[in-house]
């Protein structure tokens, strides 16, 4: 529970000689991890930046602080993913009386329906798919709102948002390059496979991949035994090669459906959270590299 | 689908009532104001209430005071609510026995919203009987009622009241005292009694569902009143408050004894657990609360009250705010944020503390932007609102008004 003090960032995409004096600069909290590396790279020198959910924390389950809402109180703007994925920040807002903007970053994605298993009645979590950072495309979209956002709560700082923005898109256009690059091996009868839960739906549909998992949209949601039955006999009859397991869930229910399909574990994806800064996945785009890389080594024939 | 989706305008719609959100509806919700309107939904808090004297429990609807139903019952119960709502204990342990009412108020979550369903209140066929039914207690999707009178806990599951042939499983925890579990995962943390079991409670420990011991006893002298938030678990203690913490995976709970001796005279010996922020609101002794802060390097926080508490309440939606009755009639707002009374108001005649525990006096409940204050002398339910702690309205109950509890809330109509 390190997320009490706002860590002073030292971002220097763009060094310009006017930066702000630090008691100008922009205070903002964003929900988790991912976030907080976006608004980073835009903000750069000009804001200070917070994070509630830590690295290789699960936003899902998440239960905000006194001390976070404490934070929330003294914070200008505050950076959200938005569709239900942070349940809990309504309240914790309210609670706060936080009285900033507030950044919706996956505002103007193309939403993913949730995906639908089959045996999956009684599923009761939000009917859109909320991980839309799985997605280059999407990131570009939550970089633009990120940008924009910024730009309306500190108009002064607007040029070096919008250039620190296009540097950072630079680099997810060169990343995105790298991932084609990764997947241009992997056959199409091998790109299905299984993770906890349903967090890589957009990063499937940008890919070509299928990803199928016990557990919905949400790790809230207990996977049922028939959830799990349908998924291991599924993974017997296509044959799918590999699951893997995530940084933010618990293992032993991925473990267990390997065991008794004899799938290989691919090993471990980066979904709703950054490593650690030591990690492979400590920046976003890392764990884009990492995610695909780690998808890729186990699906090349 | 589209961004016009109902659902998610009513996301907005509810987003844009905490009148923070100015920004985010800037940045290209405000297309969807149109459905806000469509989209309200129902709101509606149902109150039950325990009699001091008659062996009854009374329905009542907030909204209109209108009578929604009497349960007859053998004792003057002990009220409490399952998690969700739908369900309301009625422990009566000099009986032996604990009976369900269903409240008739449900809701189903789909995530960005949910559906309120209202019905009739109605007694349950289930009852859970044993010699003193004493402590229930809702963790991890189990219900657990601590059997004073035999140290044994029955287990079971909402959904398992509704059952035929309701049957549920009853494992023994050692001897009888009174005493309390809680369930964990796939486990339980349990009081452990002295040798003479009329002397205080001498600790916590973990047991497995099957009853056997998960190491070691954890010291927490006369354990009394516990509360949950966020998945952890408090408990008051003699000396402290002991925290249990889920385990990773597997593992079982961790217990940590956290001792409150440095903040002077007094104790915790009941506790509530914030359901929108993790944090507990205790009493400190008679006369003061204490803010817990689980995890924080500073986890105390005391704020004395002008006299002795009568009873308190978190708000279970404005998670800042708490409110204490005490024995002067006056209500406190107490905001958890800031740790103080920003607020006080008087709203009853004064019912001193001394004398018996259990002899008649108010006890709160919050329903929405009300707090339903029963008011057993005066025969009433007085309605006081949260913004301005003034008296909105008062509802005469029979007989005399005692325990309260109120469920309901918010949700869409299909
Ligand atoms: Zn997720």
């Amino acid at each position: 529970m390190n997320r009490r003090n706002f860590l002073a960032l030292t971002t220097a995409l763009v060094a310009l000689p006017h930066l702000a004096l630090a008691q100008d600069r922009l205070t903002v909290v964003t929900s988790f991890s991912v976030l907080n590396d976006m608004v980073s790279q835009v903000g750069g020198d000009r804001i200070d930046v917070a994070t509630l959910v830590d690295a290789d924390e699960d936003a899902h389950m998440y239960q905000p602080t006194p001390a976070d809402a404490r934070s929330l109180s003294d914070a200008n703007v505050v950076v959200v993913n938005g569709l239900g994925f942070e349940g809990w920040m309504d309240r914790l807002i309210e609670a706060s009386g936080f009285a900033g903007s507030v950044i919706v970053a996956v505002d103007g994605i193309a939403t993913r329906d949730m995906p639908e298993m089959e045996g999956h009645a009684g599923h009761d979590h939000g009917a859109f798919d909320p991980h839309g950072w799985q997605s280059l495309a999407n990131a570009r979209i939550y970089v633009a709102n990120i940008a924009q956002g910024l730009s309306a709560a500190d108009p002064a700082g607007a040029e070096v948002y919008a250039a620190n923005a296009d540097a950072y898109l630079a680099q997810i256009d060169a990343t995105e390059a790298e991932l084609q690059d990764l997947l241009a091996e992997v056959p199409q009868d091998r790109r299905t496979v299984v993770t906890s839960h349903d967090a890589f739906g957009y990063l499937g549909d940008a890919y070509g991949l299928t990803f199928l998992a016990p557990q919905g949209l949400s790790t809230e949601s207990e996977a049922s035994a028939a959830d799990v039955a349908t998924l291991i006999t599924q993974i017997r009859a296509e044959d799918i090669a590999a699951v893997f397991l995530e940084n933010v869930t618990d293992s032993r229910l991925v473990q267990q459906i390997a065991a008794e399909t004899g799938a290989t574990v691919g090993g471990t994806l980066y979904s709703d959270a950054l490593s650690g800064p030591d990690g492979p996945a400590a920046t976003y785009l890392e764990m884009m590299r990492h995610n695909v890389a780690t998808l890729a080594a186990a699906l090349k024939p | 689908m589209t961004h016009t989706s109902p659902k998610r305008s009513l996301l907005w719609a509810t987003v844009a009532l905490t009148g923070a959100l100015t920004g985010a509806l800037a940045m290209g919700a405000a297309a969807q104001e149109n459905d806000q309107e469509d989209e309200v939904g129902l709101t509606h808090y149902r109150l039950f209430v325990g009699d001091h004297a008659d062996n009854v429990v009374r329905a009542i609807e907030l909204e209109d005071g209108a009578d929604a139903g009497t349960f007859e019952i053998a004792q003057t119960p002990a009220l409490t609510p399952s998690d969700s709502g739908r369900t309301l204990f009625a422990v009566q342990g000099d009986a032996g026995t604990v009976a369900t009412i269903d409240t008739g108020i449900a809701f189903e979550d789909h995530g960005d919203h949910a559906d309120i369903s209202v019905t009739d209140a109605a007694l349950l066929p289930a009852t859970i009987d044993g010699t003193t039914p004493a402590h229930v207690i809702e963790g991890s999707g189990t219900i657990a009622i601590f059997d004073d009178g035999s140290g044994d806990v029955t287990l079971f599951s909402e959904g398992d009241l509704t059952t035929e042939g309701f049957a549920p499983a009853t494992i023994p925890t050692g001897a009888a005292h009174h005493g309390l579990a809680a369930p964990m995962g796939d486990y339980l943390v349990v009081s452990v009694p002295a040798e003479d079991p009329e002397a205080p409670r001498v600790g916590l420990r973990v047991i497995d569902t099957a009853g056997n011991a998960v190491g070691e006893v954890v010291d927490c002298p006369g354990v009394h009143g516990q509360a949950q938030s966020a998945r952890v678990f408090a408990f008051g203690c003699q000396d402290g408050i002991v925290l249990a913490t889920p385990g990773a995976g597997a593992e079982p709970p961790v217990l940590e004894h956290i001792s409150t001796t440095d903040l002077g005279e007094g104790n915790v010996s009941t506790l509530k657990g914030g359901k929108a922020m993790q944090f507990f609101l205790g009493n400190f002794g008679a006369d003061a609360v204490v803010v817990i802060e689980p995890g924080s390097d500073d986890p105390f926080n005391v704020i004395p009250l002008p006299t002795r508490r009568v009873d308190f309440a978190l708000d279970p939606a404005k998670a800042q705010n708490a409110y204490i009755l005490t024995e002067d009639g006056q209500l406190h707002l107490l905001d958890v944020l800031k740790g103080e009374i920003i607020q006080s108001a008087r709203v009853t005649a004064p019912y001193s503390m001394d004398g018996e525990w259990r002899d008649p006096r108010p006890r709160l409940a919050v329903a929405g932007d009300h707090i339903a204050i029963t008011d057993p002398n005066a025969g009433l339910i007085r309605v006081i609102s949260t913004a301005t702690l003034e008296e909105e309205r008062t509802i005469p109950v029979a007989g005399t008004p005692y325990t309260i509890v109120a469920v309901g809330g918010s949700g869409a109509t299909d």
